[in-house]
């Protein structure tokens, strides 16, 4: 008779399984190797091949085995026992306990050593046929779902990106069609592929996967959906950071005509452009016509070349947060379908470059068939790239032309706005387009003045006539009057004026109309940002994040080399005052040399000063460092993310024992962040131990109004009168100067409302600087203070951005 | 320095090794109860002691012999899947170091090769899996390559710790797609493999008794 050998974890589980199968055939020989003694749960090898040969009299053996370590173990049995009892054992995949009962029932009737392998493998069929209604399909394993596309311009370049790596990682065949064009099925491995569903707004989209990960990978691709593929929303709040300072007209006012001939598309860059106006030439490479060296040489060339193009993304973009833009572009140089055919076409006797463009040519075509023009825009991707490789290819340096005056293009792709000159381009003007474009993104960082939106018709301008266009309200004129063309001037003027007086009084204190000095600090996180905080006329360091120094590497920073960091960016900082904030950290950041366990919400968990309380060596070694620099220039430690008063006594402790290490630190002063909704409702309660506080807007915000800032369904807008309220409470209540240090104080229109409130020292990113402290020279809090005490009481954060109008607060220019 | 090993030394690796495991211990039971089953340390110590035991009361005379009483030990008290795992590991070294009475440089790296290919015959595991592999396969070519080019053998072990270190530390970020962590998808990233953890103190442990 077949014998039948089970192997749990647990020796109890076996037993009841033996005993369950016993009831319907008592006449089976099954034996158990389970468990590492009666309780402690674990396989053993050597105990399954004893119960292996204990199971076989000759018929052959079947083995059940639960998960994990018994499979493994089992396989582990197979190798330790001779090739003779080998060739008769069976290891069968079926579930335990079902497998169990049909294999017993099997064998004692007698049956061979598959036929009880297969019973126990349909003994699920049973539960299967009764708990779902529907017959077995025949491709079990198979899933599959219906997602709708939310994205404002469908699946485009960013989402389909992140859909595309999401499936490469799930590894799990994923395929997806759009069942509202009822396009075919495509893998959701390949970019271009997925470019080519058409995936507009509102469209519905078949995912479907198979083998054992596939409804896990289905479900994933579902939630990635659900989340918009991660797509960022409209970055409006952003702008204010990028230099412009009016909010962007939302609703597309496409070719509005005035009297004046100026038209009104969207701003998407800030800043006036005039000039004549060019088109860029779109004329690929010149590829030479030389034969093919060989399969192998040829496919090398484009290899090398696909690395050299990515090491150039990289090297561009490395680090910058512009760097997901070329997400795309990246996938594209890695795309199965494009590298495929390229590969076909060099097999087929080309030569490396003609099949690249060959093959990038075809992909692009089927983008040129897309119904939806931003989509078809996404051809201008591959061109884009193709390109690059061909020039890396051919050994052609430089990036495509570019000419003088003001660019009018269709779209503009990433890879042709990294490389506008900006001492060439003085502005771009886009028929199509959005202000929240990667294009624009890019203009914004490199200051290029730029209006999209500006419809169809502009692209018949002829090549050298003037264009003026305002990057800011978004107008544009094509071969303007005079007049119109002085108003435009005018504007420039008055906007250099304002940031070169910005500029040339960066140095000087900021001090508001009626006599108020506000210190305007910036946000350091590197050395090399010290230098740009003192080049662009900082007061002094509000925020030093010392994060840098602890992330990314094996072990942590030892105090000497704190000291010497911190010291260099004091230096950098030409003797100013430097607030340097402990280690703010949590369990979204690992720390390798000191590990933390896993929480359920890291957001909420340990991090910031819970931290480095429950790591007091770390924590006690910056300290130190702290105070030893602090004996040598002026400096402020600050702790972040505190809660309760306890804590702060904890760490003040801790801070007196290291300076009992380092020596007396004369000016060394000792601040926290209030960033909990908690810490500023008791703000009064922190008072005696501590010399100021500065607020940290960011996380503020999001703790008081329960909305993550990354979250596109949520608004954490800093000027919620939630928020502003409890600014106010600090303001009033704690009794030593406050700071704001988050991106609340480069908002030039919320500068006012915070001095009204009290903030004496507005902590924002270096290049800020000098508008904020212009933003500070207008303020008369007699107008600011009472509009501040209205803000509080207003219904949102929209109610109270609309109060903030210019001119409300300001003395006026 | 020898660079020829004999029982004694890899008897005082087994040894090390073990300290090791019962010093971080916790480690590893705390980095297991991030994305596991909260057992790796416990598992690992209840075997490595037993090997401790079992090779004290009588050692081997042969390199082979004492791998393949280690692997026996292993997978028969450890009880999860590190128990087939090491002890695979151990079984395939223990054929390639077959009755030699020492092992050179380059049979070390044969034989620590067997057992990475045995790790990946059980497990059936991949780079980028975030398994003991992803800290294995790194140490073992880093040995290869390094006994190959006339490294002596100390300076070859610390080339693979180092190797294995940095595989570790690449476990971090990636995402577990076998045994248990892989039902956490996702969410395992961030977390340094155990497995991973423990293999970087087998190589350390043949770093400081082996060189």
């Amino acid at each position: 008779m077949v014998g039948l050998v089970v192997v749990s974890h647990s020796r109890a589980l076996a037993r009841a399984a033996v005993t369950l199968a016993a009831e319907m055939a008592a006449g089976a020989r099954i034996e158990i190797a389970a468990g590492l003694d009666e309780t402690t749960l674990g396989t053993d090898a050597t105990a399954i091949v004893d119960a292996l040969v204990a199971a076989d009299d000759g018929d052959g053996v079947v083995v059940l085995m639960d998960l994990g370590s018994a499979v493994l173990s089992a396989e582990l049995a197979l190798e330790l026992i001779d090739d003779d009892l080998r060739s008769r054992v069976l290891l069968c995949p079926a579930p335990l306990v079902e497998g169990l009962v049909a294999a017993a029932v099997t064998a004692a009737s007698g049956a061979g050593r598959d036929e009880v392998a297969r019973e126990a493998t349909e003994g699920l069929l049973g539960k299967l046929s009764q708990l779902s209604p529907a017959p077995v399909p025949e491709d079990s394993g198979a899933a599959m779902a219906t997602v709708t596309v939310e994205n404002p311009h469908g699946l485009h370049a960013r989402p389909a990106a992140r859909l595309v790596t999401e499936a490469r990682r799930l590894d799990a065949g994923l395929e997806v069609r759009n069942r509202t064009t009822g396009s075919p099925w495509v893998p959701a491995t390949s970019l271009s592929r997925v470019a080519t569903l058409g995936a507009l707004r509102g469209h519905e989209i078949d995912v479907r996967a198979s083998g054992p990960g596939a409804r896990a990978a289905v479900d994933e691709i579902v939630a990635v959906a659900a989340r918009r593929f991660d797509e960022t929303p409209p970055e409006l709040d952003k702008i204010s950071e990028w230099g412009g300072s009016v909010p962007v007209d939302l609703d597309l006012i496409e070719g509005n005509t005035t009297d004046t001939g100026v038209r009104r598309g969207q701003g998407a860059s800030a800043g006036i452009g005039i000039g004549p106006a060019w088109r860029r030439s779109n004329t690929p490479p010149p590829v030479p016509d030389v034969p093919s060296r060989g399969t192998e040489v040829e496919w090398r060339r484009v290899e090398d070349a696909v690395a050299a193009v990515r090491l150039e993304i990289d090297k561009i973009w490395a680090g910058s947060q512009e760097a997901g833009i070329f997400d795309a572009h990246l996938l594209l140089l890695d795309d199965a379908e494009l590298l495929g055919e390229v590969r076909q076409r060099i097999e087929d006797g080309q030569a490396a470059p003609q099949a690249f463009q060959g093959a990038a040519a075809r992909i692009a075509a089927e983008f040129d068939t897309l119904e939806d023009p931003y989509l078809r825009g996404r051809g201008d991707d591959v061109h884009a790239v193709s390109d690059q490789v061909l020039r890396a290819m051919l050994g052609i340096s430089g990036a495509a032309a570019t000419g003088d005056g003001i660019l009018v293009a269709a779209d503009l792709t990433p890879a042709e706005a990294a490389t506008l000159d900006p001492e060439r381009v003085l502005g771009v003007l886009l028929a199509f387009g959005s202000p929240t474009s990667h294009g624009a993104i890019l203009a914004r960082t490199r200051g290029i003045p730029m209006v999209v939106g500006a419809g169809p018709a502009v692209l018949s301008v002829p090549h050298g006539a003037t264009v003026v266009l305002d990057g800011t309200t978004g107008e544009f004129a094509i071969a303007p009057p005079e007049s119109v063309a002085a108003a435009f001037r005018d504007r420039a003027a008055e906007r250099s004026t304002r940031t070169n007086r910005a500029a040339t009084r960066a140095g000087q204190p900021a001090v508001t109309a009626d006599g108020v000095t506000v210190l305007v600090a910036a946000n350091v996180g590197s050395v090399a940002d010290a230098r740009a905080a003192a080049a662009h006329g900082a007061d002094l360091a509000g925020l030093v994040r010392t994060e840098f120094l602890f992330l990314d590497r094996d072990a942590a920073p030892s105090i000497d080399e704190q000291i010497a960091v911190y010291r260099e960016i004091g230096e950098a900082l030409g003797g100013r005052r430097i607030t340097l904030r402990t280690l703010d950290v949590g369990g979204d950041k690992p720390l390798r040399y000191a590990p933390a366990p896993a929480e359920r919400n890291p957001f909420l968990g340990v991090r910031g000063i819970r931290r480095s309380l429950a790591y007091p060596g770390l924590f006690a070694d910056q300290l130190v460092a702290i105070a030893r620099v602090a004996r040598d220039m002026p400096v402020s430690v600050m702790f972040p993310m505190v809660s309760t008063v306890a804590e702060v006594i904890a760490a003040r402790r801790m801070l007196d024992e290291a300076i009992g290490r380092a020596g007396h630190a004369e000016g060394l002063r000792v601040g926290i962040m209030i960033e909990v909704p908690a810490a500023a409702l008791r703000s009064a309660a922190f008072t005696p131990y501590i010399d100021f506080v500065s607020v940290g807007t960011n996380d503020l915000t999001q703790y008081t109004l329960a909305a993550e800032r990354g979250n596109a369904a949520l608004s954490a807008d800093g000027l919620d009168p939630a928020v502003l309220r409890l600014i106010q409470l600090v303001g009033t209540q704690a009794g030593v100067p406050v700071a704001v240090c988050g991106e609340l104080a480069a908002d030039e229109a919320a500068v006012p409302l915070l001095t009204a409130l009290g903030v004496r020292e507005l902590s924002v990113a270096p290049p800020a600087v000098p508008l904020v402290k212009e933003a500070v020279r207008g303020i008369r809090l007699e107008l600011a203070g009472p509009l501040a005490e209205q803000a509080c009481g207003l219904a949102d954060a929209n109610a109270v951005r609309a109060l903030l109008k210019p001119g409300n607060v300001h003395s006026g220019r | 320095m020898a660079d020829t090993v004999g029982t004694e030394a890899l008897h005082a690796w087994i040894r090390e090794f073990a300290r090791l495991i019962a010093e971080h211990k916790d480690l590893l039971t705390e980095l297991d109860s991030a994305i596991g089953d909260a057992d790796h340390g416990v598992n690992l110590h209840r075997g490595m002691s037993a090997v401790v035991e079992v090779l004290a009361k009588e050692t081997p005379g042969r390199p082979g012999e004492l791998l393949k009483r280690t692997g026996m030990t292993l997978v028969s008290t450890v009880g999860g899947a590190s128990g087939p795992l090491y002890g695979t590991a151990f079984l395939r070294m223990s054929a390639i170091a077959g009755d030699a009475e020492t092992l050179d440089g380059a049979d070390l790296a044969r034989v620590l090769r067997a057992a990475l290919d045995g790790v990946v015959a059980r497990g059936k595991a991949q780079a980028g899996d975030k398994t003991m592999y992803d800290a294995l396969a790194p140490a073992v070519e880093s040995l290869e390559e390094s006994i190959a080019a006339g490294q002596p053998l100390g300076e070859a072990l610390d080339g693979a710790l180092r190797a294995a270190e940095q595989g570790r530390a690449a476990t971090i970020a990636m995402v577990a797609r076998k045994g248990r962590a892989s039902y956490l998808g996702e969410r395992s990233a961030g977390h340094q493999d155990p497995g991973a953890t423990s293999v970087t103190l087998l190589v350390a442990a043949a770093a400081a008794a082996l060189a």
